[in-house]
């Protein structure tokens, strides 16, 4: 990253390199084009004007991040810090940026004053535990239309009711491998777009070294 | 559950059957593959700025990645086939 002014427009400039033509990329501001890109990935690169790179990172890391979703079921992505049930690959998944976002609004309203996920939609909502304290709505909602929840599996507690058994053992058995898969891909996503951001702050990574300048002008001759 | 989630993603109900069947029967570690290529693709796009050099980068580092996560399953396989 370098400094540069223009004699007519005293506004100094961040740039960075082009590893591969020596030319001056305009990063604009970095931090907000870093921002960008932890939100949505590759939108800090578009904001740039790096359109390429930006739409490049956005289909990559979305699409990936989705996949997961998907070959998860839907239940991959959550947040908890329950002792038993800590779940450490959300770290790596909020990497991916708003799309992982959802996931801690559901478990801080889960764990909260009201007792079920936003609009009772059990949509990227944590697991419940043994003995957790759930909205009788919520409760209602899970018996109808989770397959592996009865209205049996509920302790009555006015004006709550109180889960018995442990819903994370329920996705494995009935998700198998596909829990696991899923939970990589969208790892994934979230883990590179750590340097997808990285780009959007300082530009590419590296600079060439004089090898690397002759063999790539050996190449084109 | 993978099979009905396809089926009732898709408006066609053969293909996604189809496509569910067969996915289930892929092992698992070939799943890594799709990552492999994304892993590649993100490092080279993040090394260079053109796309010409982006696609160059992404083949190499997709063919070193491969080659050593290739060395890592023949040892794994040949410790499980002498333990």
């Amino acid at each position: 990253m370098a400094h540069t002014r223009d004699r007519h427009d005293p506004t100094p400039r961040i740039v960075a390199v082009s590893p591969d033509d020596g030319s001056a990329i305009d990063l604009r501001n970095p931090a907000l084009a870093a921002l960008l890109s932890w939100a949505v990935p590759g939108l800090g690169q578009i904001y740039q004007g790096r359109l390429f790179k930006g739409r490049l990172f956005m289909g990559a890391i979305l699409g990936t991040f989705l996949a997961g979703m998907w070959l998860g079921g839907g239940k991959v992505v959550y947040a908890s810090w329950k002792p038993g049930d800590t779940r450490w690959p959300f770290v790596c998944q909020a990497g991916a940026g708003l799309v992982a976002l959802p996931a801690v609004v559901q478990s801080l309203q889960l764990n909260g004053v009201a007792r079920q996920p936003l609009f009772g939609s059990p949509f990227m909502a944590p697991p419940l535990v043994a003995g957790q304290y759930v909205s009788r709505a919520y409760a209602d909602r899970l018996a109808a239309s989770d397959p592996d929840i009865d209205a049996e599996d509920f302790f009555d507690r006015p004006p709550l009711r109180q889960f018995r058994g442990e819903q994370v053992s329920h996705w494995h058995r009935r998700l198998g491998r596909w829990f696991d898969i899923g939970t990589l891909y969208t790892m994934l996503a979230g883990m590179l777009n750590v340097l997808v951001v990285y780009d959007a702050w300082a530009g590419p990574l590296g600079t060439p070294t004089d090898e690397d300048r002759k063999s790539r002008s050996d190449r084109t001759t | 559950m993978l099979t009905s989630l396809v089926a009732f993603a898709t408006p066609t109900f053969m293909t996604p059957v189809v496509l569910a069947a067969l996915v289930d029967r892929v092992p698992g570690i070939f799943f890594g593959l799709p990552l492999m290529a994304l892993a590649s693709l993100i490092f080279a796009a993040t090394h260079h700025e053109d796309p010409a050099e982006i696609r160059f980068a992404a083949i190499h580092w997709a063919v070193w990645l491969g080659g050593i996560l290739g060395l890592v399953l023949a040892a794994v396989l040949l410790l499980g086939w002498f333990a």
